[in-house]
């Protein structure tokens, strides 16, 4: 179940808690961008509670800085999606590092970003 | 009372704002940024350092860095809404920004607060409006006619109407087939920008409108306005434009006298300080959008103060006079001489790349040095001291051409004067 190496099916079977329990950001949501998953990993690193980010629309309300091209675009254009990009994050305010790992299928129900810091 | 910490919420206020925030310090490493400011700041940096304001945004604005570090006061605006063109070309977001304005506040003397806004509609918005200007100014004043020419890409003419004949005095239906540029001596006539520059500024914003002298077919030179609008590309043809010719009437003696007025030094007739800095920031906008570089030359005359001591403040003033005159002579077409005040002056060379500038230093040095100037004591002789510099030096910075050349020229005098500074090919 690591980063590089967990599968979209097995995200989706996941509960709540076992999503909660992974060492890296999890972000689920739906084709018109509303946060479903938002587990405790990436709570605990943005500075958000969970509750106030479930039901927002993801690129235009929780993470406007991956609404480009480089992000929110490639979920746009690549409904088949599993790649892994180095990225700047703004996690409370600080540049951060990070790598994110973009996953979407065709008629999957939710398409997921994960976040390594 | 609510459940949620303070910091959460300010927190989300700053995920949510719509306007891109950052703090960093004057070198420009970031300690703070929003997530809007990272989303216009990351597309930008390529293989750059995004966590410095600076290093992401050296592509696309150099000029960023300096202005910061010549903000001198501990505290302040450094600027307000420059603009910043970042076009990221074709397969990119549609609606991603193409003009960014960004202001930068000094809080400390090693602390920077930032906004970066998107502002490609209002941008658009102004070319709009400037556009309907021109169109007004061309229906409203008084007009003695137009000349419209309709050219492919390559500038070759498709068709003139009637009045083209009229205005340049060749005729309209010979033309057809011929290069405009050699048709109008466009490229001879020295203006600015030129008729290949215009097309290239009408191809990205739609339309460009120039002001200048222009010679009739006959050499009869006359004020001409000359409006290249981009064809349509929605047709299916090769695209083109249409260059609109209009002889607009002269500026009366008045106006020009005012201009003269304003823009030279009574004594000698060189270009003052204003027009010189006019100028530079015209060719600096020349640098950024069309990558034409250009040089600078000052010089400073040697031991002037001793000239007035010596042989008295009229013969001091022939002598300034004499060095405009033969230091004149010697500028290319676009070429700008000024003089910065008392025995000191400046060159502004388009286009002119460092060794171009250098050798006409050491024109211009020669001349003086040939100069002489008879006074009731005998002759009196003089020699300068020069120092050149590249805008492409300077990164772009104005204020640094200005130092760069100033501290140059103070190397000539501390090496002996009458000289030019070369700069050294090796590292300090």
């Amino acid at each position: 179940m690591s980063f590089e190496a967990v599968t979209l099916a097995e995200l989706e079977a996941m509960s709540a808690t076992e999503h909660n329990l992974l060492p890296y950001g999890v972000v689920g949501f739906s084709q018109d961008t509303t946060v479903n998953v938002y587990n405790a990993t990436e709570a605990r690193m943005a500075g958000l509670d969970a509750s106030q980010v479930v039901g927002a629309h993801f690129f235009e309300a929780v993470a406007q800085c991956m609404n480009n091209f480089m992000v929110a675009q490639r979920f746009q254009d690549e409904p088949e999606l599993d790649d892994i990009v180095p990225y700047v994050l703004t996690l409370r305010m600080r540049p951060t590092r990070v790598r994110l790992r973009l996953l979407a299928r065709a008629g999957g129900l939710r398409r997921y970003i994960l976040v390594e810091r | 009372m609510s459940d949620r910490s303070s910091e959460e919420e300010l927190l989300e206020f700053l995920y949510a704002c719509p306007v891109g925030l950052l703090e960093c310090n004057a070198a420009g490493d970031i300690a703070m940024i929003n997530p809007h400011a990272m989303q216009h700041l990351l597309p930008l940096t390529g293989s750059r350092d995004a966590s410095n304001l600076f290093s992401a945004l050296e592509q696309h604005a150099p000029e960023l860095r300096s202005i910061a570090n010549d903000f001198r006061p501990d505290t302040g605006k450094i600027c307000d809404g420059h603009r910043i063109y970042v076009d990221l070309g074709t397969g990119r977001k549609v609606g991603s920004p193409q003009v960014l304005s960004c202001t930068l506040v000094k809080l400390g003397p090693d602390r920077l607060m930032a906004t970066l806004a998107d502002v490609s509609e209002q941008v658009v918005q102004e070319r709009r409006l400037r556009q309907a200007d021109t169109w007004f100014a061309t229906l409203l004043d008084s007009v003695n006619g137009y000349a419209t020419v309709e050219i492919d890409s390559d500038r070759k003419i498709v068709s003139a109407n009637v009045c083209f004949t009229q205005l340049t005095g060749h005729d309209h239906l010979e033309v057809a087939g011929q290069d405009l540029d050699t048709v109008l001596g466009a490229e001879a006539s020295g203006q600015v920008p030129r008729l290949g520059e215009q097309i290239e500024i009408a191809e990205r914003d739609g339309w460009h409108l120039q002001e200048g002298w222009q010679q009739r077919a006959g050499g009869e030179h006359y004020w001409c306005q000359r409006l290249v609008v981009a064809r349509s590309k929605s047709e299916m043809t090769r695209s083109g434009f249409f260059v609109v010719l209009r002889d607009v009437p002269q500026h009366n003696e008045g106006t020009a006298d005012l201009q003269r007025l304003l823009m030279s030094d009574p004594l000698t007739g060189a270009a003052n300080r204003r027009h010189l800095s006019q100028s530079m920031q015209q060719e600096q906008t020349h640098w950024r959008d069309f990558q034409q570089p250009f040089s600078l030359i000052v010089l400073d005359l040697d031991h002037f103060k001793s000239v007035n001591d010596i042989h008295g403040h009229p013969v001091g003033d022939l002598l300034l006079c004499g060095v405009v005159t033969a230091c004149a002579m010697l500028l290319p077409p676009r070429g700008l001489f000024a003089r910065l005040g008392g025995e000191e002056f400046a060159a502004l060379l388009p286009r002119f790349d460092r060794e171009e500038a250098l050798a006409l230093a050491e024109e211009m040095r020669k001349a003086i040095a040939a100069l002489t100037v008879a006074s009731s004591i005998g002759i009196v002789e003089a020699t300068a001291s020069f120092g050149c510099a590249t805008i492409d030096e300077a990164q772009g910075s104005i204020d640094g051409l200005l130092a760069l050349a100033d501290a140059r020229l103070y190397s000539a005098k501390r090496a002996g004067r009458n000289r030019v500074h070369r700069v050294e090919g090796r590292a300090a």
